[in-house]
Formats: structure tokens, sequence, C-alpha cells
């Protein structure tokens, strides 16, 4: 096998090495950094690199009273930051290996650079660790073996070994070469930082359904000593009362998706309506005005229904003033109707707004039509009825089978706010039930289990309604 | 040119018909039935969407002592701005209202670049595995592996309690790429390929032709951004638990509509804003909440009517799938 092949074959290898370092930096399991557990444990290298207040936000005391030096925890500031610019520079290195081989060779100074930094990076680690062991008080800072700093200086020394290999198997850079890179890579670079961000932001989340499968409580450790495998799934359906929170969430969900759904038509029949207004002006006042409560949100709408409907609000001091009550009331605080009260919210606040989308389409039918109708004796209502309505059944269609699609997605801003004590049982749905079980109860491992089925029942029924218009209308809302 | 007799016979014969065709639709006393009947509806219905903010709007420059009676219903009375000044001295509002302008006018021109970018990269058809790439970015906009799953990962990378999780998870936005690279697509390419015979690279071509041909389209997805990050609130009541500091004005005025016990503090600091002249308009529960209300709606009811089309245009565009 020719040099240059061994070089192509090698540069996979380093490349996923590169790769599997970029994910490193951003796992708390795997931080080499936690050499004593008053370092937060849901801190990665990343995070110990770059702020050094949340490395060190439980040492205060440990500082003041001299039981570990500031320049202990100093290193292991450096120590990190070393290591995630070393892993940056010899990404960028990485990165470089794309283009042309005078490029390649270029690009392996940083490569190998960056492998150094990084291993001098993990010894200043190592250092704080055998440092720490000597505090005075190692019951209040319990000192822990670094374990997974071996893993880290493998990988660096595997990049840097790697590196000059790589170097010397590279064939001479021819004189008059350029440094350049393909265009298909280049163009693919371009875009990486934010491909970076998408996976950080949407795909490394979904490394948190692990949680799932741990008996976790916020602030412990996840090892396997807790690992409980698919308990936390039975226990959700056989416990008695989660299995009733459960259905009456989904009750609620099903009920607030299922009541926007049979009223979906409204938005349309709004729209009908509005466009057999003549007064042009009339009809632009109406439209600029029902459309802005749709941009305020669910925080203000509650502070409406606030100034409206609360003990003091409009509706309280006209009745008090009209002598109908002698006190003013709190109709938020009525726990009756609730679903057709969220119903009516909802419609407030978007129906002006859904209806735009019909208006368009009405004004694309093509006004012959009404011509012909009308030389027919059709009257105004037939031909709303025989035009106008089959003319927006395709829009409806596809807003509603999205609709359906989303069916257990209604979010929670609108139930959080208008949830008082009195009406929990009716409006918790199944986004809010999340919020309350995971953020607020701590109960996360169930809070996991619950979105993970609902992540999946989403998705199966998005595809689903996919599968149906593409077969019903021969086109993919997608 | 004068009309010859028998275009001048034609005209009238024309006339006559359309009057005959009109009084053929005259209007019906059912028609006129529907007319008023439908009129009404949108009249009230639009009243109903405005009231609340004009009966709100006058109780924050009323009288405090009427409004706290509620003898405000229609009419201001004794108007004053007292409230508005004293809101913005007290200090939680006035961090509040900084971190939301900073975190909008951020967040938006980040999105809004990097959507341009990432738009128009990913109409090259050269680029290396482009497909994958490009669905990789497009799924997440279906597909969210949950609310804890989230929260782990924000606190995992150090963004709970810090200004940053409000700006970089909302620098790449997979619809509004969709809307730009719908958009950059109907640019004619010959304007690309000209510019590329010349020698220009890709980020010229960015720079000088994509980025200003494209800009109804930003425009369109800033003022969408824009909104979207003023009226965002679950990020900082979930993410900002020890850093009140960083709370939005969404999240403050939440706070304040349901919990009576910062109201007094506010009340207290308030007052001693005011001079004894002013006295009579200390504030009351009603008109903090009241008055914060109007802080955090105003610039939305502002902005609202010059902007409309802009919404509308951005509605349209979403019915355009990607």
């Amino acid at each position: 096998m020719s040099k240059e092949k061994i070089a192509d074959k090698l540069y996979v290898v380093l490349r996923v090495f590169y790769i599997l370092a970029f994910v490193l930096l951003f796992i708390p399991a795997l931080n080499p950094a936690r050499i004593s557990e008053l370092i937060p444990q849901t801190a990665s290298v990343f995070t110990c690199g770059t702020s050094y207040g949340t490395l060190t936000q439980n040492f205060a005391r440990a500082f003041s009273r001299g039981w570990v030096g500031t320049l202990t925890l100093q290193m292991v500031f450096g120590g990190c930051l070393c290591i995630i610019l070393g892993f940056v520079a010899a990404g960028a290195g990485g990165c470089m290996s794309l283009g042309t081989t005078k490029l390649k060779k270029i690009g392996m100074i940083p490569s190998i650079i960056g492998a150094v930094v990084a291993f001098a990076g993990c010894m200043m680690i190592n250092w704080a660790a055998t440092d720490i062991k000597g505090t005075p008080k190692p019951d209040r800072i319990n000192p822990m073996d670094p374990q997974n700093l071996t893993f880290y200086i493998i990988l660096c020394v595997a990049m840097l070994v790697l590196s000059i290999v790589i170097f010397f198997c590279l064939p001479k850079v021819e004189k008059d070469e350029k440094c350049y890179i393909e265009t298909k890579y280049q163009l693919f670079l371009l875009l990486l930082p934010f491909l970076a961000l998408c996976i950080v932001f949407a795909y490394l989340p979904l490394l948190g359904w692990r949680y799932a499968f741990f008996d976790y409580k916020s602030g412990d450790t996840l090892s396997m000593d807790n690992f409980v495998g698919l308990k936390w799934f039975s226990f959700l359906f056989q416990n008695e009362a989660t299995r009733a929170d459960l259905v009456r969430v989904l009750r609620n969900t099903l009920a607030m998706s299922g009541l926007g759904l049979a009223t979906s038509w409204c938005s349309m029949a709004f729209a009908i309506l509005l466009c057999e207004i003549k007064s042009l002006k009339f009809r632009r006042f109406v439209q600029t005005f029902t459309t802005i409560p749709n941009f305020i949100s669910w925080v203000l709408v509650y502070a409406v229904a606030f100034a409206i409907f609360s003990t003091d609000g409009f509706v309280s001091s006209l009745l008090v003033n009209a002598g109908t009550m002698e006190t003013g009331t709190n109709f938020l605080m009525d726990n009756s109707h609730m679903w057709i009260k969220m119903l009516a919210w909802g419609m407030w606040k978007g129906l002006g707004w859904n209806a735009i989308i019909y208006i368009a389409a009405i004004s694309g039918i093509d006004q012959q039509l009404y011509e012909a109708a009308s030389i027919d004796g059709a009257g105004r209502f037939q031909k709303m009825w025989n035009i106008t309505v089959p003319s927006l059944v395709p829009t409806f269609m596809v807003l509603l089978i999205m609709a359906i699609a989303g069916i257990l997605s209604n979010g929670m801003d609108q139930y959080l706010v208008f949830e008082t004590p009195y009406n929990t049982d009716t409006i918790t749905v199944l986004d809010l039930y999340v919020y309350k079980l995971g953020i607020n109860g701590g109960r996360v491992p169930l809070a996991t289990v619950v979105g993970m089925f609902k992540s999946i029942v989403s998705v199966v029924l998005l595809f689903g309604a996919n599968k149906i218009s593409k077969t019903v209308r021969g086109e993919s809302i997608m | 040119m004068a009309m010859t007799k028998q275009e001048k016979l034609d005209k009238k014969a024309e006339k006559e018909y359309e009057k005959k065709h009109q009084r053929q639709y005259r209007m019906s006393a059912g028609d006129w039935v529907f007319e008023i009947i439908n009129h009404a509806f949108f009249l009230i219905f639009t009243i109903l969407c405005i009231f609340p903010f004009y009966y709100i709007f006058i109780n924050t420059i009323s009288d405090n002592d009427l409004v706290r009676k509620g003898a405000i219903n229609f009419l201001p009375q004794g108007i004053h701005i007292q409230n508005y000044v004293s809101m913005f001295n007290v200090n939680d509002v006035g961090t509040a209202l900084v971190v939301t302008v900073g975190r909008t006018f951020l967040g938006t021109v980040l999105m809004v670049m990097a959507s341009a970018f990432v738009g128009y990269l990913v109409t090259k058809q050269e680029m290396w595995c482009k497909k994958i790439w490009y669905r990789c970015l497009i799924i997440t906009m279906y597909f969210n592996a949950g609310l804890i799953p989230w929260y782990l990962n924000m606190s995992m990378l150090g963004l709970t309690n810090s200004f940053w999780a409000y700006i970089i998870p909302g620098i790449v936005a997979p619809y509004n790429i969709i809307l730009v690279k719908t958009y950059i697509e109907s640019i004619p390419g010959e304007l690309e390929e000209s510019a590329k015979m010349d020698g220009a690279t890709y980020m010229t071509v960015f720079r000088k032709i994509i980025w200003p041909l494209s800009k109804p389209i930003l425009a369109t997805i800033a003022i969408f951004g824009a909104v979207g990050n003023w009226n965002s609130f679950t990020d900082s009541l979930i993410l900002m638990p020890d850093a009140p500091q960083l709370h939005t004005l969404q999240h403050k005025l939440y706070t304040y509509l349901n919990a009576a016990s910062n109201l007094k503090s506010v009340m207290n600091s308030g007052a001693g804003t005011i001079s004894g002249a002013a006295a009579a308009n200390v504030l009351n529960a009603k008109t903090i909440k009241y008055t914060i209300s109007m802080v955090t709606v105003l610039p939305i009811l502002m902005v609202y009517p010059f902007m409309q089309r802009y919404f509308e245009k951005g509605i349209m565009l979403g019915a355009v799938k990607g």
C-alpha cells in the first residue's frame, strides 16, 4: 500500500477522534476535571474551562478556610481551557485536511500543537488532582480520582501519534501547489459551525433519555449502581396515583385539542364573512386589530384576563356600579367549564390571525366563477357555499392534518398562566404535567418517560398525517 | 377626438345596460339584514380584541385612587404619567426591560444572519452530502427530545442562569432557514453565475448578491423572531431559577400578576420616589400590575400596525413548504 493511501485511511480514524473529542467536551459524566465532589456534577469540560464561577461555586468556604488553595482550582480551570483550545486547534487542523496536500501539511501543525496543548491540560488537571488529595479536610472536600483523565490522555496521545505518522506519510508538496479546498468541502466547512450548534441543542438532548432508565434525583450522579432498567416505564402505568394522573392529563389534552380541532372551521368562516364586507377600509381595520392578540404572549393574555375578570377588574366594577353585585368576584378563580374557557381564549388570540391564510386563498379564487354563478342566478349564500367553501377546503385539510399531528402538543404557556389551585384537575395538559413533574417536582426519570412517550407518539402521528396527505392529495405536507 | 354618431349611441346603450344591471343587483331586505349582522359581528369582535388594551391603558394613566375604586371603565380621569415614572425607578423592572431588549435585539440579529447564511448554503447542490445535512437541520423542527432532557442539556452546557441561554440556542432556526432557502431559490441563478465567472467566492456572492436581494424575507423573519424573543417566557421561567436579574419582562409580569408579596416591596420603593405633590398617585397593587402589562405590550402595539404587511407575508410564506 502506498504511503498516500495509508495517510488517507489514518485520516478517517483521526477525524473520528476529533468528532469524539468535540462530543466529549460536552459530556459531564466523563469530565476529568471533577477532582472533588464539590465540583458540580453537571459541569462538563466545556463548562469548567469557560466558567470559573461555575467551577468554584461550592468552594467559597474551602477557599476561606484554606482547605484548598485557589491555585489548585485555577490549574483545573486552566487545564480545561487548554483541553478545549487544544481540541479546537486540532479540529481546525482536521478541517484543513480536506484540502490539497499543501494545506494538509500546514493543517498538521495545529493538529500536533493542539494535541500537545490538550495533553498539557490533562497533566495540569492531574497535578491538581494529586494536590487536592493533600487537603486537611478530606471529608469536606471529598477528593475524587479523575478516572476519565486516563481516557483523555490516551485520546490526546493517539491524536498526537496519528498526526505525526500522517505527517510523514503525506506526499511531498509540489512547488506550485496552492492552498485550496475543493468546493464541495468548502461549502460543508462553512455549514459545519451551524450544524454543530444544531447538534448540540437539538440532538445532544437525546442523551438525556438515558435518565429514564436510572433512579435519579437531581443532584445525584448517574452510575450503573442506580440503573433500574424499565422500572419507571412500568411504574408509570402500575402506580395508581401516576396512572390516574396520566389518564386525567390525557383526557384534558385530548379534550382541549379536540375542541380546537372541532372549531378550526371558525377561522375559515371568519375569513369568508369578512370578505363579504364591501368597504375595504373597514376590512383593513378589522384585520389589523383582530390579529394583534396573536402577537402577545400568553402571560399578557392572562394580564388582559386579569384586567377584565379579576375581583377589581372591568366586569366586576361594572356589575358593582350597576348594583347587581355587592362586591367584585374573581371570575378567574371560577373553575367551571375550564375547557370551553381555554378554547375561548385561544379563539380570542388566534381567530383573526388564522383567518389571514384563508383571506389570501379567497383573493386567489377566479372571479369568473362568481360571475358565471350570478348569471345562473345564484344568490350570495349559494355562491359562498358552492364556490368559496370548496375552494378553501384543500387549505383547510392541510391545516387540519397538521393540527391532528400536533394533538398532544398544545404547549404549556396558556395552561400554566391560567392555572389556579382550583382548576388544576381540568387544566393540566401533557406539557404542563411534564413541567410540573420534572422541574417543580424533581422527579426527573418519570417526567423523562412521559416526555419520551409524547415525543414518540407525536412523531408517529406526524408521519401518519403525512402518509394520509400523500395518499389523499398526492402531496406531502412535510 | 370627436366620436362618431354610432359610437355615441353605443356608449348610451352601454350606460343604460349598466343601470339596468345595477338595478337587478340592488340589495334585498335579506341582504340588508345580513350586511348589518355581519358588520356588527366584526365590529364587536374587533372591539373585544382592542378594548382590554385600552382599558388597561386608561387605568395606568388615570388617578390612582379612582382606579383602586374601580371607577375608571371607559374614559380616563385625572391623567398623569407618574405610574410609568415610578415603574422605571423600581429596580427589577428596569433590569428586566434591559434584559428583554438585549435578548430581542441580539437574538434576532444573530438568528437572521445565521438563517440567511445557512439558507444560502443549503441551496448549493454541490455541497458534500448536502441532502443529509439539510435533513438533519430540518428534522429538528418536527422532533424534540422533550422538556426535561432539554433542560438537563442546557444545565450540562452551563447555560442555566446565564444570559447566553436566551441567545445561542435560537441562532439556528430551521423553519426560518426553509423560508430563506425557498426565497433564494426564486432569485435567478444567472446573477450568481455571472459573479462566479468574475471570480467571486461564495462569501462575496452571499454578501454582495444574496443578502441584499433577500432583504424582504429577512425583514419578515426578523420581525417574527423579534416578537418571539420579546414574548418568550418559559425559557426564563425554567432556566433562570437562581438569577432573578436575568428574568425577562414577561416573567416579571407573570410574577407580579401572581404574587402579592412582591407588590409590597415595589410599592414601598415606588412610593419613595414620589414627591409630595404627586402623593395622591401612590402606586397600588392594581396599577402596578396594569403598568407592567402596558410596558410589556406597548412595543408590540406600537410596532404592529406598521409591520403588518411583513407579518402577513410571513404566514403566506409559511404555506410554502420546504
